[in-house]
C-alpha cells in the first residue's frame, strides 16, 4: 500500500491514455449521428461559431450536453463504486446490487409517473434517500456485509422487488410508455439537455474532490476492521459515512439518467487490475476516468449500433457490463466464498 | 403417498377451483360465483356472460393453472437435483434463456400474436443452453456445483439475458404489453391461441416430470449413495435438468419469465408434507398453480381499483410483479435460513 514509484508512473501513463481515449470517444460523440459532420466542420462549429444553424444545435444543444452528462455520471458512478467496494471489502459491492441504484429509481420513478410536485434541483435530494433506504434494507438483510455472494443474492432480490413496484406503476398509471419503462429500469442518456447537466453539476463538483478526499480512509479500511481500529480510526463511524458518499455519488445520476448499472461495478475492477495495486488514491481517479469512458463508449453504441432506433444506455452497459464482470470475478469469488 | 400428501393435495386441488371460479368472476363486467359456474356450464343468464367467460377468462385461467403446475414442477425438480433451496427456474437462467430464445424467433417471424407450437421448443432450447452455462459456472473447484455460486451465476447470467432481450424487443418495437410479458411474465391478453400452444407440451412434460421423483429421491441422498443404489448420478443429473428445463420453457413460452412461484410453491410443500419427492413433485405442482391463480386474480383486482390516479390507456399489472412482490421478501427469508 505504500505509493511506489512504479504505480505513480503507471497511473500517470494510465491518466493520459485514458484522457486521449475520452478525447477520441468524445469527438465521434460530436461527430457522428445524423448529420455526421467531418473534424473541421466540428472545430468551426465548436470553436469558430460557424455552421449551419440546425447542425449548430445538434452539436451544441444535443450532443454536446449528453457527452458532458456521460462523462460526469460515469465518473460519479465509478467513484461510487470504488468506495463501497474498499469500505465494505465486498469486490461486489456496487449501487446497484446493493440496492442504492433500485431504492432511487423508484423514488424518481414516482415522482415522474405521479407528477409530484418537486422541484427538479431537489429531485436528487429524494432520490438520496430511497438509495439510502433501499441500501439500508440490503445491507440490514444481508447481515454480514462481507460474504460477496449474500450480499449479490440479497441486493437481487431487493433489486427484484423495487422494479416490481416500479413496473406496478408504469403498467398501471401510464399510457404505453415504453421509453418510461427502460429509463426507470434500466436507465438512459437519451434526450438530456443542459438543463440536465445543471441538476448533476453541483452534485460533481462537490462529489468528486470528497470521494478523492476519501482515498486515504478507504485504504485504511482495507487492512480490516481490527488494524484500522488499532491505527485509531473509529470504524463504524467512518464506514457509515462513507457509505452515505456511495449513495449520494449515485443519488444525482439516477435522478437525471435513471439506473445504469455495471459501470459502478466494473470501473473499479478494471481500475485495480490495470494499476496493478488496490491503493485507493490511484484507484479512485483511474476508476472515474474508466467509468466516464465506458459510460459514453456505451452511449455511442446505443446511439449508433442500431441507427434510427436508440437503445438505452443500460442496456448496452449490462451487455458489456455483465459478461466482463463475470469473467474478473470467477476466479475472485472463489476465493472470497466463505 | 401418504396421507398428509393426499390431504395437502385435495385441498390445494379444492382452493385452485375456488380460485379459478373468483378468477373466471374478475374482469371490468364483474360476476358473481353462481353467474360464472352457470356460464361455464353452458347455463349462461345472458349470452354476453357465456361470451365473456368462454372467449376471454377461461383461456386465461387454464393457461394460468397449467403455467402454475409446470413452474412448480420445474422448482420442485430442479432443487432436488442441484440440492439447493434456492435453485428456481428464474434464478438458474432457465426462464432468462427461454424468454430471449423466444423472442428471438418471434421477431425473426415478424409477429408476435401468433405463438404456435414450435415456440416452447425453442424456449427450451435457449432454456437448456442458460442453465448448461449457468452449471458450468456453478462448478466449484472440487467439481461439486455450490448452491450460492449457482444463484449467483444464474442471477448474473439471466440479468445479461433480459438485456438482450430488451433490446430484441425495442429493436421490433414492441408495445408496452408485450413487452411486460417476456420481461417480467404477464397473463394479459392470454387467449385460445396461447392456450393451443401450451397444452401438448404441457401434457407431455407433466406426466414425465411427476415420473421422475423416483430418480429425484435417491438423487436427494447424496451423490455416493445415490452411486451406491444403482443409480447413474451424472446422467441422471443432466435428463432431470433437461426434464425441469423442458418444464420451465413450456411455461415461459406461453406466460413469459414469471418469477419466485416456482421458488414459493415447492418450499411450501415440503413443509407441509416432507422432503419425498414422490410427495412433493404433485404437491408443488398443484400449489404453485394456486399460487399464480391467485396472484392473478390480485393483479387484476388491482389493474381495476388501482391505489391511485390512472389512465384508461393503462397496460395492466403483469402477474409477473405480484409474484416478485410476494416472492422477493420469501427468498430474503430463505436466504436468512440457509445462511444460519
Amino acid at each position: 500500500m505504500i505509493a511506489q514509484p512504479r504505480h505513480a508512473l503507471r497511473a500517470l501513463a494510465l491518466t493520459v491514455t485514458l484522457l486521449l481515449g475520452l478525447l477520441v470517444i468524445g469527438m465521434l460523440a460530436l461527430q457522428q449521428g445524423t448529420p455526421t459532420l467531418t473534424p473541421g466542420q466540428l472545430g468551426a462549429i465548436l470553436f469558430a461559431g460557424e455552421g449551419e444553424r440546425l447542425t449548430r444545435i445538434v452539436v451544441l444543444e444535443l450532443r454536446l450536453p449528453r457527452l458532458a452528462l456521460g462523462i460526469a455520471s460515469g465518473a460519479l458512478l465509478a467513484l461510487s463504486g470504488v468506495i463501497l467496494q474498499d469500505t465494505l471489502r465486498n469486490p461486489l459491492a456496487g449501487p446497484e446490487l446493493l440496492g442504492i441504484t433500485g431504492g432511487a429509481a423508484v423514488i424518481v420513478g414516482a415522482i415522474t409517473i405521479f407528477r409530484l410536485p418537486a422541484p427538479a434541483a431537489l429531485v436528487p435530494w429524494f432520490t438520496l434517500a430511497g438509495g439510502l433506504a433501499g441500501g439500508l434494507v440490503v445491507l440490514l438483510a444481508a447481515q454480514s456485509m462481507r460474504s460477496t455472494l449474500r450480499l449479490i443474492l440479497v441486493g437481487a432480490s431487493v433489486t427484484a422487488f423495487l422494479n416490481a413496484l416500479l413496473i406496478g406503476m408504469i403498467s398501471l398509471a401510464t399510457q404505453n410508455d415504453v421509453n418510461l419503462l427502460f429509463l426507470f429500469l434500466v436507465g438512459s442518456l437519451a434526450n438530456r439537455t443542459w438543463a440536465h447537466l445543471a441538476i448533476v453539476l453541483p452534485w460533481a463538483l462537490l462529489g468528486v474532490p470528497a470521494a478523492l478526499l476519501c482515498a486515504r480512509l478507504l485504504n485504511v479500511l482495507q487492512l480490516g476492521d481490527d488494524l484500522a481500529a488499532g491505527l485509531g480510526l473509529a470504524v463504524a463511524p467512518v464506514r457509515l459515512l462513507l457509505l452515505v458518499i456511495g449513495a449520494a455519488l449515485v443519488a444525482a445520476v439516477v435522478a437525471v439518467c435513471g439506473p445504469i448499472g455495471w459501470v459502478a461495478l466494473l470501473a473499479p475492477h478494471l481500475a485495480r487490475r490495470l494499476l496493478a495495486t488496490p491503493n485507493a488514491a490511484y484507484v479512485l481517479p483511474i476508476a472515474a476516468l474508466i467509468g466516464a469512458a465506458l459510460l459514453t463508449s456505451a452511449d455511442l453504441l446505443a446511439r449508433l449500433v442500431l441507427a434510427p432506433t436508440e437503445l438505452p444506455v443500460g442496456i448496452w452497459t449490462t451487455l458489456l457490463g455483465g459478461p466482463l464482470l463475470l469473467i474478473l470475478l470467477r476466479s475472485h469469488v472463489g476465493v472470497r466464498h466463505e | 403417498m401418504n396421507r398428509r400428501a393426499r390431504v395437502v393435495l385435495a385441498s390445494g386441488s379444492l382452493l385452485l377451483m375456488v380460485l379459478v371460479v373468483l378468477h373466471l368472476g374478475v374482469g371490468s363486467v364483474s360476476l358473481t360465483p353462481g353467474e360464472v359456474l352457470r356460464a361455464v356450464l353452458d347455463q349462461a343468464d345472458q349470452p354476453l356472460h357465456r361470451q365473456i367467460v368462454w372467449d376471454l377468462r377461461l383461456p386465461r385461467a387454464m393457461i394460468a393453472i397449467v403455467a402454475g403446475a409446470l413452474l412448480g414442477l420445474a422448482g420442485a425438480l430442479l432443487q432436488a437435483i442441484m440440492r439447493n433451496p434456492l435453485a428456481e427456474p428464474g434464478l438458474t437462467g432457465v426462464s432468462a434463456g427461454g424468454v430471449f430464445f423466444a423472442v428471438l424467433w418471434l421477431t425473426r417471424g415478424g409477429t408476435m400474436a401468433e405463438p404456435g407450437r414450435t415456440l416452447a421448443l425453442v424456449a427450451l432450447a435457449g432454456g437448456l443452453a442458460a442453465s448448461g452455462l449457468v452449471v458450468l459456472m456453478a462448478r466449484g473447484p472440487s467439481g461439486n456445483t455450490d448452491p450460492v455460486r449457482l444463484v449467483l451465476a444464474g442471477v448474473l447470467v439471466s440479468s445479461i439475458l433480459s438485456s438482450a432481450t430488451a433490446l430484441v424487443l425495442l429493436r421490433n418495437n414492441q408495445a408496452l404489453g408485450s413487452i411486460l410479458t417476456w420481461m417480467i411474465g404477464s397473463l394479459n391478453g392470454r387467449v385460445w391461441v396461447h392456450w393451443e400452444a401450451l397444452w401438448p407440451w404441457a401434457a407431455f412434460a407433466l406426466p414425465v416430470g411427476l415420473l421422475c421423483a423416483g430418480v429425484a429421491n435417491a438423487l436427494q441422498l447424496g451423490d455416493p449413495i445415490a452411486a451406491g443404489i444403482g443409480v447413474p448420478v451424472e446422467r441422471a443429473r443432466l435428463a432431470l435438468l433437461a426434464i425441469a428445463a423442458l418444464l420451465a420453457a413450456s411455461a415461459v413460452a406461453a406466460v413469459g419469465a414469471v418469477g419466485f412461484v416456482g421458488l414459493i410453491g415447492p418450499h411450501l410443500t415440503r413443509r407441509l408434507v416432507g422432503d419425498d419427492a414422490r410427495c412433493v413433485f404433485p404437491g408443488s405442482a398443484v400449489l404453485t398453480a394456486v399460487l399464480l391463480v391467485g396472484a392473478d386474480v390480485a393483479a387484476q383486482i388491482i389493474t381495476l381499483n388501482p391505489p391511485f390516479a390512472t389512465t384508461p390507456y393503462r397496460a395492466g399489472l403483469p402477474v409477473g410483479a405480484v409474484t416478485a412482490l410476494l416472492g422477493a421478501p420469501f427468498f430474503l427469508y430463505l436466504l436468512r435460513r440457509s445462511g444460519s
